[in-house]
């Protein structure tokens, strides 16, 4: 067995270490790993409700707006062009809404860099992009925090089923790939409006993206007759409703049994759909395609594959239990390698910067920092998510924008770069990236040399 | 050896004062090197039936009337009966300049409907997916000419040639250059890194004050693609653009879409001046989309679509591709529109015409493929 180093498990499986970290979790670093393995608070409350309430509001200052704009008065002023200026009531309402929506962006940032339970970070991270929404919309910008927050934060250490089906059920999710107007061929409501119909979106994801995988052996038929199963899944946008968020729609369903992958699922309401997402999840596709992305996420592009295959046994085992999977990769001698072959994507080096230098209070500009490096929250454009290997992230441009970024740190850090080295990277901090830190000409270089040393560049 | 003259000229501060004006008056290339090639991939999914609208097809309008009947009388009129949609106004301006070909019904070999799959293998431009190796990369290598990704890193389809770059736009605050020099040094040991940052500085200063822009849409990157192959050693660029994927509301979202497209083309060509008469525009899509319109008012994932060339190398004006009909027994799989010729043996056609590179080279482009035979350059 490997020395399981204290450097080791906060570099590659958290944001790195500050402070006393490193001899805090020294005694037994896969301990400090361990207990992480729980459901995840999330540092804000920004919710669906919130975001439904902003959307209606808006709508609603919007009708205000237009009669306003209406009277001759205002007709007036819109000759002269005194009215372009002007910010409506609805126009204010709708980007204090998108502002709180960033701000709790910001605060999983701050968070991540600030606490000590990185972890867990990472890992809603990771499930946040294996299940990726976009803010391709203002609706979007609105619902997109609240899937990590309501779907995987309190999932982390469940069974994979959970997570899928909270996931799948999710406004955000059922909104975002078309799911909530999708009605059965031969559903109630089909009968009485023809144009009204299937839309496979979300089934094809679910199978490709978020459980069986691209390779495996799924057909078109099979994504059919998952679109006819989830349909009705529907969102109430109705914020009087005390039912708002997901809605099943009976009227909308298509009636019938299923075949999927070879398995009969005898007609029903919504748990037809739900015995299908539970059989999906434990599937062994499911299992070595989840497993493979996540020992991808966390140890290496090409991962060990006798550690995935190791995964995806107790994936088996616990019928998709992520505690034990995850505690699998943890005890596998390749999670503690000392070879550093990982590079950071740029939301890790953001946030891991952030942390070893201690400025998570400049988590503000993190935002606008990872839609430059092309990685900004909730804006993969893709169900896919973001990419998870180095040659997605490695240009030479990008390489450019991370010194301009570790610059943009340093001149507002003021703390001695040298102890801050060492804190961060204990015994990984390599003899020549401490003598240039010692040579440095300025703190402020030093700071910059720290961030981009290829120690800190690769986990 | 390098390394210590990018160092010399970084400390002496050369390197940061050339400019690509100084680039492009000093350059005496063979003729192949002043051809250039802009490789536009519509990310997505663009329904082609919504775009090169089969107006003669009678089963058209029994598969999607709802998507037509809104367009049907708004199309401008192209060869074969044909319409393009009106929101390509550029476009159909250079198809009766005779420098737009519209090919209809072209797929990759993918017939899976994964648009992630599908993307790579149509960049790859192999049987199977290699993810090092890409078709546009290839090509360049034939000749040693260099290519541009705007990209944050290199797109598949520019893979494995050390002369392509990446490049984007950033406003990020730029630093004291001095810590460049000493990164190098600190790199010593990692080549990787090394390689790295030194093809970042050398795009960064080949694009000079573009580098200061905050970010860039679609059309600002074209005008960016097009004054960067005008004025500097670059031969051939890469550019993406995304959301295409029209699973509801079809018809506003690809009225948008298209006027982007549109208005990025427009820049591209305005900015390219007269290097426009030796440029090669590709503009394709992995897959199309699903003949008959879904229950949301969009369309679901399908098989062939069509494929663009375009610039004033091209012979355009007609619309080429064998059309495979939409009785519903002449679709693929009763539901798409079923591919009939490889879009890579019209892409590897155009290549080897306006570069001239002989079959011996094709091979190493499309090794798979035999290139269609028919004059599309000149």
């Amino acid at each position: 067995m490997k020395m399981l180093s204290a450097e080791i498990a906060t570099s590659r499986f958290a944001y790195g270490a500050n402070q006393k970290d490193l001899s805090n979790i020294s005694h037994d670093p896969l301990q400090w790993l361990a207990e992480q393995l729980t459901p995840l608070t999330m540092p804000h409350s920004w919710h669906t409700l919130d975001a439904i309430q902003a959307e209606a509001n808006y709508r609603m200052a919007k009708k205000q707006d237009s009669k306003v704009m209406a009277e001759p008065v205002m007709m007036n002023m819109m000759d002269e062009g005194q009215a372009k200026n002007m910010r409506l009531p609805s126009q204010k309402a709708r980007r204090q809404a998108f502002k709180l929506a960033k701000e709790s962006q910001i605060s999983v940032i701050k968070a991540a860099a600030e606490k000590n339970n990185g972890f867990q970070y990472r890992l809603l991270d990771f499930f946040s992009n294996h299940f990726s929404v976009s803010q391709t919309n203002p609706k979007m910008r609105l619902l997109a925090p609240t899937l990590e927050a309501e779907a995987i934060a309190p999932n982390l250490s469940a069974k994979f089923s959970d997570m899928l089906m909270a996931v799948i059920k999710h406004p955000a999710m059922i909104y975002y790939l078309n799911n909530e107007q999708s009605v059965g061929d031969r559903s109630a409501i089909a009968k009485k409006r023809k144009n009204k119909g299937l839309n496979e979106n979300l089934a094809r994801e679910i199978l490709e993206l978020h459980t069986l995988g691209v390779n495996s052996t799924y057909s078109q038929t099979d994504v059919k007759e998952l679109a006819r199963a989830i349909s009705g899944w529907s969102v109430n946008f109705n914020r009087n409703n005390k039912d708002y968020g997901f809605e099943y729609r009976k009227w909308a369903h298509e009636p019938g049994n299923r075949i999927i992958l070879g398995n009969r699922y005898p007609a029903g309401e919504i748990e037809q759909g739900e015995r299908i997402l539970f059989d999906l999840a434990n599937h062994s596709d499911t299992a070595v395609h989840v497993c493979f992305k996540l020992a991808r996420h966390f140890i290496a592009d090409n991962p060990d594959l006798h550690l995935v295959t190791q995964m995806a046994t107790t994936w088996m085992k616990t019928q998709g239990e992520l505690r034990s999977v995850i505690l699998t990769m943890l005890n596998h001698p390749s999670a503690w390698d000392v070879k550093a072959v990982k590079y950071k994507t740029p939301r890790h080096f953001v946030i891991s910067s952030l942390r070893a230098s201690r400025a998570h209070w400049l988590a503000w500009a993190a935002p606008g920092v990872l839609e430059q490096m092309g990685q900004a929250p909730f804006n993969a454009g893709s169900p896919a998510g973001y990419a998870d290997i180095a040659d997605s992230w490695n240009g030479g441009k990008a390489l450019v924008s991370r010194v301009e970024w570790s610059g943009f740190i340093a001149a507002k850090v003021k703390q001695e770069p040298m102890p801050l080295a060492e804190n961060a990277l204990g015994t990984r901090l390599s003899k020549t990236t401490r003598q240039a830190i010692q040579r440095a000409e300025s703190r402020q270089q030093a700071m910059s040399l720290l961030l981009m040393s290829p120690e800190f560049q690769f986990v | 050896m390098l390394k210590r003259d990018f160092l010399k000229g970084l400390a002496s501060g050369l390197l940061f004062l050339s400019t690509p004006a100084a680039h492009a008056a000093t350059r005496a290339l063979p003729a192949s090197h002043n051809k250039n090639v802009v490789w536009i991939m519509l990310r997505g999914a663009m329904d082609s039936l919504h775009v090169v609208v089969p107006k003669f097809d009678k089963h058209l309008q029994n598969h999607r009337a709802a998507l037509i009947k809104p367009i049907i009388d708004t199309l401008n009129p192209l060869d074969r009966g044909f319409g393009l949609h009106p929101s390509l106004e550029t476009l159909y301006g250079w198809y009766q300049e005779k420098s737009l070909l519209p090919v209809v019904a072209v797929a990759s070999p993918s017939r899976s409907r994964s648009h992630f799959f599908s993307q790579d293998l149509l960049e790859s431009g192999n049987d199977q997916v290699d993810y090092q190796s890409g078709w546009l990369a290839r090509a360049l290598a034939q000749k040693q000419m260099q290519g541009l990704a705007f990209a944050h890193a290199l797109p598949i389809s520019m893979r494995g040639n050390q002369t392509v770059k990446a490049w984007y736009p950033s406003s990020l605050p730029s630093v004291d250059e001095d810590i460049y020099s000493q990164l190098m040094h600190l790199y010593d040991q990692h080549p990787q890194l090394q390689a790295q940052l030194q093809r970042g500085l050398e795009i960064n200063q080949t694009m000079g004050e573009k580098n200061n822009l905050k970010r860039a849409p679609f059309n600002q990157l074209c005008r960016i693609c097009g004054e960067t192959l005008a004025t500097t050693d670059t031969q051939a660029a890469m550019l993406e653009f995304g959301g295409w994927d029209t699973h509801n509301n079809q018809i506003p979202r690809l009225n948008r879409q298209l006027q982007q497209l549109d208005k990025g083309l427009q820049q591209l060509k305005v900015s390219l001046a007269t290097q426009w008469q030796n440029t090669l525009v590709i503009i394709a899509t992995e897959f199309g989309r699903t003949v008959k319109v879904n229950g949301t008012q969009g369309t679901d994932h399908g098989t062939a679509s069509a494929l663009f060339l375009a610039g004033g190398a091209v012979k355009g004006g007609s619309v080429m591709g064998e059309w495979p009909g939409l009785a519903d027994h002449q679709l693929y799989k009763q539901r798409d529109l079923m591919p009939t010729s490889d879009i890579r043996s019209w892409i590897g056609a155009a290549l080897q015409q306006h570069w001239s590179l002989n079959d011996a080279q094709m091979a190493n482009v499309f090794p798979a493929v035999s290139v269609q035979k028919r004059s599309l350059i000149g």
